[in-house]
């Protein structure tokens, strides 16, 4: 018999602040995280804006002595998986940790550090490239460096395709609880930006302004929405099974119950022509999940505010939904969050305090939606909600889709 | 619990390109390390790697694929899915499976070998010559996403990066998408190509042995780096059946575990190689004592190897010394993000050949490394039950458990 995923922890960086509470706050209360860039110069660069992390401080949550050797990415998901550690009051010892885990999704991983290496490397030859660097250069740096600041020692592995690293690593996560395979999992998505970094979503014209013209802003589901709006950050929950969460008393936010995985053909960094593997994802999520489309009370969507993705998210959902400004309620947090490629973590946290709270935070930048749709916009609707959809999409044609369900009602 | 089976292969590597010449090179214990020229390697401290040789795309893959700003890497894991597949007796796939089908791909270096050339560009010239176009498939997600478009897959899809355990977890993960029904058949592999960014790491690391490696011997000096694809055909029992597809062999089980040590360097004391062997093995069911072979890591770094040695002996306990352990490492390199997957390739080959492949260049002893390492040549051997290892750096180990196919089932679970 499977066991049933709870969500016991949430570990939080990002630009609404740093933390469950802090982000919640903020979120809930409709503030933006995206502001000019500060923290490098685009210089000539057209785009302006981004959702960087705020109020950070690395050394609240990590050791100094691992933080040293750590990159920015590891830094932010070693602290985002501490706190999902301690707000699930989970403690580390020598008869739990080997079937402790973290399962972290990037999408593009600690890319200064690969800059850095690749520059010497091609400027000055091979003899002067930098062993100190090669650690962080791996994708699986972040959770690498996590599990020796924590102590894991059962799974570890590093998803990276993309959009959907973080639903993707949420997806297994869940799996590998339900089949027993650990007592806890840590599982999200971390990404971080950088000047090359910005610089490249820049040249493949896949930021705001710069698909569309008008002013610069994440708006997403909107018919002005022009490009997403570059993010960073990091989400992590705590998984472990139900029954044992329950016997442990810890707060339980959501139950994740159930995933949907899908592809679509679709051309080399560009998108589907049509919804259809949208909703392979979304319903294969909710046949996981013994639902059915009437018990889903909100939907948080991947929009970003992208030419493409926010039409093709729309049909889908209205293919899955049918059309009804009642509902399922729908918010796409990435108008305040910007898009970070990974903030599926950050999303499913929200989700997940969403369910516990009643109530569905706005989508920024929302005024004229491409659909007809139950969008929240202005101000956070309170609702009872039984079920939410957390929904992943990427360039490249891949989806993940994952049902939470409030307990709150049940026992 | 649904069973998952092996019903295609497909590898295209330093040593052979494809999988029933791969078998015959491992058999005769054929050495793919030496000169090699993907990229110039004369500024290099060493000058050696297995690379796929005149390799030619359009040798494996069919013209009406277009093949644009593909990767090397991008090439070689299609040409080995196409293989695998036909080798499945599934290609064409039927749109009915196409909808459910999915790809699981370990990666590595991914599209680097193309983003270096761009890079350069984009230094000389301050940013205003470069195609960034050119990074389009520089991550290894590319791999899978071409993968699934090519061949009009509808069926879940996603990439590990773990460095060199990539393509073993991707295998592990893809037997539990298929025991949990969210596909039946699944395209699971790794794709690793040779790249000067990656060769300079592991050379500024000095980890690579200016001759062709030397897995478990004294006077081992490091690994040699090597480029492949390996893909498995991946399927449930049922579906296997209902089809009367071939059945090369069962996955039994698998293992991830962390050393949670360094980032680098294994555990000395070989925990978390040693637990992921035994969750490998509680996984599938089967008891230390019915595994006939083990494919260790075997990356011939000096502390890789007496680890995993130490880490066997840990869980075989007096009889480790009498299982045959190999690194195919010494034929095909160190392939990275690909090699979990090779490895799998050459486990399910030598159960379904019947053999035992060798360690090749491990001639001088190492009292530290002390097991049975195949030494003089392949083995004709019944093999019920293969280990394979993956360790990778950030500590990240996968073991993987393969079996005959049985009809009652091979472990104690049935």
């Amino acid at each position: 018999m499977d066991r049933r995923v709870a969500v016991t922890g949430i570990g939080v960086v990002s630009p609404l602040g740093c933390g469950r509470e802090a982000f919640g706050r903020a979120l809930f209360a409709g503030e933006s995280g995206i502001a000019p860039l500060g923290a490098f110069s685009p210089e000539a660069l057209p785009c302006r804006l981004a959702a960087e992390i705020r109020d950070f401080r690395p050394k609240d949550f990590v050791s100094i002595k691992n933080l040293r050797r750590m990159d920015r990415l590891s830094a932010v998901a070693t602290a985002a998986a501490r706190m999902a550690l301690d707000d699930a009051g989970l403690c580390v010892t020598p008869a739990n940790r080997d079937r402790l885990g973290m399962i972290l999704g990037t999408a593009w991983g600690g890319t200064d550090v690969t800059v850095s290496f690749a520059r010497v490397l091609v400027t000055e030859g091979p003899g002067a490239a930098n062993p100190i660097l090669v650690p962080n250069v791996v994708m699986n740096a972040p959770a690498g460096h996590a599990s020796i600041e924590l102590g894991f020692r059962g799974i570890n592995t590093t998803v990276n395709h993309y959009g959907i690293s973080a639903e993707s690593a949420l997806a297994f996560g869940a799996q590998e609880v339900r089949r027993g395979a650990a007592e806890a999992i840590l599982a999200g998505g971390a990404d971080v930006l950088a000047p090359f970094y910005f610089e490249s979503l820049v040249r493949f014209r896949a930021l705001s302004p710069l698909q569309g013209g008008g002013p610069e802003g994440a708006r997403p589901f909107d018919l002005l929405r022009n490009g997403p709006v570059a993010g960073e950050g990091c989400g992590i929950l705590c998984l472990e099974p139900l029954e044992a969460a329950r016997e442990r008393g810890t707060t339980i936010y959501a139950e994740i119950a159930g995933e949907g995985l899908a592809s679509s053909p679709a051309p080399m960094t560009g998108w589907p022509g049509d919804p259809r593997g949208f909703v392979l994802a979304v319903r294969r999520a909710l046949r996981s999940a013994g639902s059915a489309p009437e018990d889903v009370d909100v939907v948080f969507a991947a929009a970003n505010g992208g030419i493409q993705p926010d039409l093709l998210e729309a049909e889908g959902l209205e293919m899955v939904f049918g059309l009804s400004a009642e509902r399922p309620l729908v918010s796409a947090l990435k108008g305040a969050l910007g898009e970070s490629f990974t903030s599926g973590g950050l999303r499913a946290a929200a989700l997940a305090l969403a369910l516990r709270d009643g109530a569905v935070p706005p989508t920024l930048g929302l005024e004229e939606p491409v659909r007809p749709l139950a969008f929240v916009t202005g101000q956070a609707a309170r609702a009872n909600l039984r079920q939410g959809l957390l929904s992943g999409i990427s360039h490249g044609g891949t989806y993940v889709s994952l049902v939470f369900s409030n307990i709150g009602a049940e026992s | 619990m649904e069973r998952v089976v092996v019903t295609g292969l497909g590898t295209l590597n330093g040593i052979a390109k494809s999988a029933r010449t791969f078998a015959l090179a491992l058999r005769e214990g054929r050495c793919g390390i030496g000169p090699f020229s993907v990229f110039d390697a004369s500024e290099f401290r060493t000058h050696v790697a297995a690379e796929v040789k005149d390799f030619d795309p359009r040798d494996h893959i069919p013209p009406s694929y277009p093949l644009k700003r593909m990767s090397r890497a991008d090439l070689l894991g299609f040409a080995a899915a196409l293989e695998a597949l036909r080798d499945a007796g599934l290609d064409p796939l039927p749109p009915s499976l196409a909808e459910q089908t999915g790809v699981v791909i370990g990666g590595g270096g991914g599209g680097l070998l193309e983003g270096e050339r761009f890079f350069g560009d984009y230094l000389r010239t301050r940013g205003r010559l470069a195609r960034f176009s050119a990074l389009s498939a520089v991550y290894c997600a590319s791999s899978a996403d071409r993968i699934a478009s090519l061949l009009g897959l509808w069926g879940p899809k996603t990439t590990f990066m773990t460095a060199c355990s990539s393509g073993a977890t991707a295998v592990g993960y893809a037997r539990d998408l298929i025991r949990s029904g969210a596909a039946p058949i699944v395209i699971a592999g790794g794709t690793e190509p040779l790249c000067r960014i990656t060769y300079a790491a592991f050379n500024a690391l000095q980890a690579v042995d200016p001759s062709p490696c030397k897995p478990f011997a004294g006077n081992r000096a490091g690994l040699s780096l090597g480029e492949a694809a390996g893909m498995l055909i991946l399927e449930s029992l049922a579906h296997a059946r209902a089809r009367g597809a071939h059945i090369y062999a069962e996955v039994l089980g698998y293992g991830v575990t962390c050393d949670s040590h360094h980032m680098t360097a294994p555990d000395p004391e070989a925990s978390g190689a040693a637990r992921s062997m035994r969750e490998a093995l509680r996984d599938a069911g089967v008891s230390p004592e019915q595994v006939d072979y083990i494919n260790a890591h075997g990356t011939a770094t000096p502390p890789n190897d007496v680890m995993e040695s130490r880490a066997i002996r840990n869980v075989f306990g007096d009889r480790a010394g009498r299982i045959p352990v190999s690194s195919t490492k010494s034929m095909t390199g160190h392939t990275l993000g690909a090699s979990g997957a090779l490895e799998a390739v050459a486990s399910v080959l030598a159960i379904h050949h019947r053999f035992v492949p060798p360690t090749i260049h491990c001639t001088v002893p190492d009292p530290e490394c002390d097991l049975d390492y195949v030494t003089e040549g392949a083995r004709e051997a019944d093999l019920a039950v293969v280990l394979s290892n993956s360790f990778a750096f950030g500590g990240n180990n996968t073991s993987l458990v393969f079996g005959r196919f049985a009809e009652g089932g091979r472990g104690r679970n049935g």
